[in-house]
Parts: structure tokens; sequence; C-alpha cells
């Protein structure tokens, strides 16, 4: 091969070497060498956890930096946030550490922070929330599981209650409106009628609605609304008193809402069910043992493995002998 | 003092010392055992000896390939196994096997030497080269690689690579061992010419009995590694020494003793 | 104990030809046309087997990652895998034992010969540096042809493996979520990082293979073994080297 021709390849060699070299830079690093001309941002944690060097900041979710370094700041953990320098992070952002997935290591989160605030200086201080790790998280959700078993547990016996003393809230309040649906009934047609007549302009609130004569007459008498207004105000005010304490679970809400013997009826069936949760949470009567003696639990529950395995076996391997599933079923 | 055949400077001829020289091979025999000798500026020294006596072992000291066991060798007072001994005195051996560079053609065998040291522009080097090439007319073959010449051509193109550095002390293991007549009587006079007119001092290791009366002023005769004697070519055609009149003399007698026992061996 | 003083003469030996080498850098320039040639055989020739091989280790890598990470929902992660250990580690680790196999032992076997034959001997005489024509311009083509052969050895591989992802049934990831989880996780100061361990690797097989070759002795057949030699010997200080320069690298 003559010399020049070599010359060739190697020099094509060379600039395709340069020019995927190049674009794999581009790709990699989206064109910036060495990340030099970055923001720092410190941010400053009780425990940075798995956080680590190289580690991503997002802001809102967007990649706009990483974690440059972390280090102790006296009884405290700090991480030294590298930040794209054309992103403003506003001075009331806070940071959190978040996890990206089960294994893929944690990452710094910047939120927007409020319109119109100053952006952080280059080397600032970023306000930061303590957000609980997900381990303890997960420990929390367990307890917290438990927990909610055991009271949907009572509750759910709360709800359907002892048949023989007129069932639990839900079959009382079926009960209730059952019973009283003819008066309900009847108060409907009621209402019927007199908006009926009002439209008609029947009887004085009738009239005042439909009778244009008594328009003038109401505009005389605005002076006096407006008088009475400031007297309505005062009421409202109340109103809405009464409807915080409403709210607020003061009072009965039962009172407003029904007569007062369903209402008697509701207390007294919930009492019947705190005495009934009550008992069995202390342990009285049978079902009460059932839930709250550990022994009689642990002993059912051996007696419906053994059940189960007696039944197994004679699913599974058809009766080989008696003696044999008997005995399978004891161990 | 003289001039340079190819560039026309002055040149120094140069003297070769070889001082009580042994040398000894790993585990092996002494191959030189006291070697001594003087070769002065100017001369042609031709050193004989039947094969495997140790010529060109001599050879590689006096190039500086190799360093003796014991004794000194030097050329023009310096240990030539030294890198600045080389850069003063130009030195070439035509190697027995010719030693050509395998991956460069015949011309970028001889150019390699000036180009390298930079002795003059490539016009130059091409007229330098063309000139050697010719003299041994070998000019045919300037673009072809080593593995397609002959052995003599071989030896030829080896010849003018020596002429090319435009040494001053020349050392030719068996320059005419594989050519013919014609040539070998070319080359005789080619070391003849440039010991005469350019003052070039040679040593010839030679089986060529013709060429080392010819052209030698003095010839020793190495035998076993020892030197056995040095002497002119008047002086050794005189000898009388059995071993020297065997070795430039040989009797070809078919009933020697040692064919007999050739032809025993192979009917047995 | 025979052996330990062989292994202090090898590095001895070596040292003082990179040194010497070295101390003929100025002349680099007018030895273009030989620099020229060492870039072709130690470059462009290389790189069809280069790319081969790379292509097929990515490959490789794609494979088991998306076996190993099938287990546990990670498969996303395959182009992160390959993406690294391809950059920092196989890229230029394979790449130089391909060096070694092919450059590596037709530097020696040149070299070998050449002293064999005598070569080296006529350089001598001519007062011509062997370091000077033969070992620097093949020193500095392979620091120049190895960051080239890099980041095809790399590409190839990414390539290779994204082939992997997108169409082996068990992985079955897109090419742009095997190249987003790439570029996540692969950096251009991995590449780099790559870059400087095959530089290491590079020189050093060719200086060890040029020493080897130069310090062969005897007749033809000691050709044969000096290639031998020089190739395992490149072999194991790619492997002794890759864990220090690592450690040093990272
Ligand atoms: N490198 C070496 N290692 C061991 N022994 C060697 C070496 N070189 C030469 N010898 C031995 O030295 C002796 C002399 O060898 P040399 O080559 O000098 O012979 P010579 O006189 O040139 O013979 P010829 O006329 O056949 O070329 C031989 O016995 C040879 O075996
Ligand atoms: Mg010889």
């Amino acid at each position: 091969m003559n010399t020049t021709q070599q010359t060739a390849r190697v020099g094509l060699f060379f600039l395709l070497g340069v020019a995927l070299i190049w674009v794999t830079f581009e790709t990699l690093s989206d064109g910036k060498f060495f990340e030099e001309h970055q923001h720092k941002l410190v941010a400053r944690f009780n425990d940075l956890r798995q956080l680590k060097v190289g580690d991503e900041v997002r802001l809102a979710g967007v990649r706009v930096g990483s974690v440059q370094a972390t280090r102790l700041a006296g009884r405290q953990a700090e991480a030294v946030l590298q930040i794209d320098p054309t992103v403003a992070i506003a001075n009331d952002s806070t940071a959190t550490i978040e996890m990206a997935g089960l294994i893929s290591g944690n990452y710094i989160s910047i939120d927007m922070g409020s319109i119109g605030a100053p952006a952080l200086a280059d080397g600032a201080e970023i306000r930061t929330v303590e957000t609980p790790d997900l381990n303890t998280l997960m420990a929390d959700i367990g307890g917290l599981g438990k927990q909610l078993q055991s009271s949907l547990g009572s509750f759910s016996a709360a709800l359907n209650g002892d048949p023989s003393k007129g069932g639990g809230i839900l079959q009382k309040l079926d009960k209730l409106v059952t019973e009283n649906s003819e008066r309900v009934n009847a108060t409907m047609t009621n209402l019927q009628q007199i908006t009926d007549k009002i439209n008609r302009g029947d009887g004085t609130l009738g009239k005042l609605v439909n009778d244009p004569k008594l328009h003038d007459e109401m505009l005389a008498t605005v002076d006096e609304i407006k008088a009475a207004a400031s007297q309505a105000k005062e009421f409202v005010a109340n109103a809405e008193g009464v409807m915080d304490q409403i709210k607020s679970g003061k009072g009965t809400l039962g009172t407003l809402v029904y007569d007062q013997k369903a209402a008697d009826d509701i207390r007294a069936s919930l009492a019947n069910i705190r005495s009934v949760s009550d008992k069995l949470a202390k342990g009285e009567g049978t079902l009460g043992k059932l839930i709250n003696d550990p022994g009689l639990y642990d002993s059912a529950q051996v007696t419906i493995k053994k059940v189960d395995r007696t039944l197994d076996g004679l699913n599974d391997s058809g009766p080989i002998t008696a003696v044999g599933i008997v005995a399978n079923a004891l161990f | 003092m003289t001039r340079n055949p190819f560039t026309g400077a002055e040149a120094v001829a140069v003297g070769v010392e070889v001082d009580h020289v042994f040398k000894e091979f790993d585990g092996g025999q002494d191959v030189l055992r006291n070697v001594s000798l003087r070769v002065e500026p100017g001369e042609i020294f031709v050193i004989m000896g039947p094969s495997g006596s140790g010529k060109s072992v001599l050879l590689r000291q006096i190039a500086g390939l190799d360093t003796p066991t014991s004794g000194r060798v030097l050329v023009d007072g310096l240990d030539p196994a030294l890198e600045e001994t080389r850069a003063k005195v130009r030195l070439a051996l035509v190697f027995q096997a010719g030693a050509l560079f395998n991956s460069l053609s015949v011309y970028d065998n001889l150019a390699l030497y000036p180009r390298e040291h930079r002795l003059g522009n490539e016009a130059a080097i091409r007229a330098k080269v063309t000139h050697a090439l010719k003299i041994l007319s070998v000019e045919d073959a300037a673009e072809k690689f080593p593995s397609e010449l002959s052995g003599g051509m071989k030896k030829r193109v080896a010849i003018a690579r020596a002429l090319v550095m435009e040494p001053q002390l020349l050392l030719y293991d068996e320059p005419t061992s594989e050519l013919d007549p014609v040539m070998s009587a070319t080359i005789t006079e080619i070391i003849a010419t440039l010991k005469n007119e350019y003052s070039v001092t040679s040593v010839v290791v030679t089986h060529d009995r013709e060429l080392a009366l010819t052209i030698g002023n003095r010839i020793a005769i190495l035998m076993d590694g020892e030197i056995l004697l040095i002497a002119t070519p008047d002086e050794l055609r005189a000898s009388k020494d059995p071993r020297i009149t065997d070795f430039l003399n040989p009797v070809i007698d078919i009933q020697h003793p040692r064919f007999k026992k050739l032809e025993t061996q192979a009917t047995t | 104990m025979k052996q330990l003083n062989a292994i202090f003469e090898g590095v001895g030996s070596v040292v003082q030809l990179f040194l010497r080498s070295a101390s003929y850098a100025g002349s680099l320039p007018r030895q273009w046309s030989r620099f020229i040639e060492q870039c072709y055989l130690i470059g462009y020739t290389t790189l069809p087997i280069v790319a081969i091989l790379s292509f097929f280790i990515g490959t490789v890598l794609a494979l088991e990652a998306g076996y190993a990470m099938e287990g546990f929902g990670a498969k996303e992660f395959i182009g992160s895998l390959v993406g690294l250990s391809m950059a920092r580690e196989l890229g230029p680790m394979m790449t130089a034992v391909l060096l070694a196999g092919r450059v590596g032992s037709a530097i020696t076997a040149e070299l070998a010969s050449m002293t064999v034959y005598q070569e080296i001997d006529a350089l001598k005489t001519m007062n011509i540096q062997a370091a000077k024509i033969l070992v620097l311009p093949r020193l500095a083509a392979v620091l120049v042809m190895m960051p080239v052969l890099i980041v095809i050895a790399n590409i190839v591989g990414w390539f290779g493996g994204s082939v992997v992802a997108r169409y082996v049934s068990y992985v079955g990831i897109s090419p742009e979520a095997y190249f987003a989880a790439l570029r996540h996780f692969t950096k251009f100061k991995d590449v780099i990082n790559g870059v400087e361990k095959a530089e290491v690797f590079g020189f050093v097989v060719v200086l060890v293979c040029c020493d080897i070759g130069l310090n062969t002795r005897g007749g033809p057949r000691e050709i044969g073994a000096a290639v031998t030699r020089a190739v395992v010997v490149s072999l194991i200080l790619i492997l002794v080297l890759d864990y220090f320069v690592t450690k040093i690298l990272l």
C-alpha cells in the first residue's frame, strides 16, 4: 500500500475517533465540560441517609444539578448542591431528600417556592424539611395498619351488632327510615303544595312573589329591611356559631336532623354498641374470650390448620390409609 | 588524510587494537583465546581460518556488538561498544548473512543511514544510493525487498549499504563467499580502491585465498580461537608450517582415511 | 530467587527502554511516516476485531444483566449496567487484550526476528537507536490510537447491548429506555476514565512487547518463544495494572 493512502486512512480513522469522542461527550454530559460554572447551594439536614455524591438535584422534578459533596456541619449534615446557573432557586424554596425508587437511591427535591421571591445567591443555604425515611415510614405504616385492623374489627362488630338486641347502627338507621317513610312523604307533599301556592300567588308569600304592585311597597320597606339587615347579620353570626358547634361535633347532630325519639333511639343503640365493644375488649362473653384470650385463639388456629391439612391430605394424595392421613395431620 | 568517496570530505584513517581478548559464551568453551592484533590505519587486514574458528565472533568484538570476556578492543583508541565511539568513528560491518532490513526495500536499506543522520537532502541521498547500487550492479533491485533477492545479491546490497555509510573502518565478513568469480573480482577491486584512494581501513574475514593474497597487507590465521600467525602474503606463501600449507593448499585425496571413514559410516 | 531476579531484570530493561525512547521524543516529527505506519497497524487494522468483540461483549453484558435483573424488576437498568461496565472496565480491558494478542505479538515477532537476523546489530553499527526508530513511533501511535479504539469499542458495545435489550424476549426493553438509563448513569467522566486506563494498558503492552522482542537471544526458534512470552506477560500486566489503575482513578 502506498504511503499517502495509508496516511489518508489513518487520518480518516483519527477524525472518526475525534467525532465519536465528541458525540459521546455531547450525549453523556449535555455538552458541559467538568461542570465548572455552577452555582453552589448548601442544604443542611439532620440526617442525609443514603444521599451520596453524584445524586441528582431536581427542581419540581426536573434535573437541575447534582450533589457535589456531603459533609458534617456540627451536629448536622450538609450536602453541597451544584445547580445549573441558568436556573434560579427561590429563597423560600425548600429542599427535601426523596427516594427515587427502591433500588435507585435518593435525590434532592426542591420546590418552586413562591412567585416573585428573590433567587438564592451562589453559596447560600437553602431551607430544608426533613421527610421521614422510607424505612421508618414503612415501620409506621405497619403499626398504623395494626391499629386500623383492630379498630376496624370493633367498628364492624359495632355496626352489625347483636341481632337479639335489635341489630347494629345500620339496621337501626334502616328501620328508622322505613318507619318514618309515611311522615317524610307527607312532609314532601306539603312542601310541594306550599311552593305551588307561592307560584300561583296565593297567600301572603305568594302575593309577595307574584304581585307587581307590591314591588313599590317592597321598595318602601327596603330601608326597614336595611335596618333589619344588621339584626340579620347578628342572626347569621349566631347561626354560624351553631354551625361551628355542629361541625366541631359539639351538640348532637341527631337532634337537628331527626325528631327527639329517633335521636334517643340512636343514643341508646350507641350506648349498647359501646357496652358491647367494651365487653368484647374486656374479654367478657364467648366472643370476647375468643378475641382476647390468646390461648383460645392459638388452639383454634391449630385446630383449623389440622383440619386444613387433613382436607389437603384427602384432596391431594387421595386416601392412602386413614391412619396415615391422621398421622400426617397431627404433625 | 584522504577524501571520502561520496562527500569528498576529509576522512581520517583509524586503527584497531585487539589486546589479549578472550571470549566465552554462557557455559561454553572459549571461542576466542588470547587474541591480540593491531590493524594499522589505512591497512587491509585479512583474517583467515577454518569454519567455526571464531572469525565472525572476533569481528563482532571489533564492531562493538559484543564485549570480550576479558581483554579489550580499541577502535581509534576508543571502546567500540560505546555509543559515543560510534558517533565519532564511522564503522561499517558487512554481515556474513547480509543483515538487510527485511521490512525495507533495497533502496530504503541504503538510504536509512544518510536519512537518519541527515547527510544531505533527498536528492543527494538518491544520487549516493544509486551510485553505490551501480558499483555493485544491483541498481535494478532498488525497489525490491530483501526476501526477493538471491544470496549473492543480498551480499552485494549489504556491501553497497556499507559503502553508503562512507566508513572509516570497514569490516567484511566473507564478502565474496556467495559470489561468482567476476563479482568476486569486483569486490576485490572495491576494497583495494577504498584503501588506495580513500585510505579506508579494512578488516576482511575470508576463505578466499586469492582475495586474501591479492589485497591483504597482512594476513592473520585464526585456528580454534587462537592466532596462529600474522604475516604478509609473501611470508605466508613461503611458510612451511604444515597447518598453514594444508589450510591454504588443501590436497583433495579421495584415498585419505577420513573419506574411508565416511564410506564405512554410510554403509553401516 | 532466579525468577525474582529475572523479573527485576525485565522491569529494569523495560524502564530503561522507556526512558531511552522518551529521550528521542523530539525526533518524532521527523519520523512522521513511521508514526503513521504504526498508527495504521495499531489503530486502523485493529478496528474490525475490536468492533466485533465489543459488540458481543455488549450483547453478553445485556443478556446477563437482563437475566439477573429480571428477578427483581430492574430491567430498566440494563442500559446503565452495560454503559458503565463497558466504558469503565470492559472496553479498555478487552481492547488492551486484543492489542496484546494482535499488535503486541506482531511487534515482538518483528523485533525478535530483527534481533535474530542481526538487523538490530546492523542498526547499532550504523549508530541508529532501535529505541528511537522502532520503539518511539509505536509508543506514540498507541497513545494516539487507543482513545479512538476505546470510543469505538464503547459505542459498538453499547449498541450491541441495545440490540439484545430490544430483541431478546425475556429482556424486551426499548432502545429509548435502554439509552435513557445508559445516559443517566454513564457520565463522560466514566468514558474519560476508561480512556486513561486504556492508554496505560496500551502503552505498557507495546513497551513490554518491544522490550521482549529486542531482548531475544538465539535462533529463529526463539522468535516464537518471545512472542508467547510477550503475550503472556502483557495479559498478566493488563490484569495487574487494571487493579491499580482502577484504584488510582476511582
Ligand atoms: N552467540 C553464540 N553463542 C554461543 N556460541 C557461539 C555464538 N556465536 C558463535 N558461537 C560459537 O563460536 C564458534 C565460532 O563461531 P564463528 O561464527 O565465529 O565461526 P566462524 O569462524 O565465523 O566460522 P564460519 O567461517 O563458518 O563463518 C563456533 O563454534 C560457534 O558455535
Ligand atoms: Mg563466520
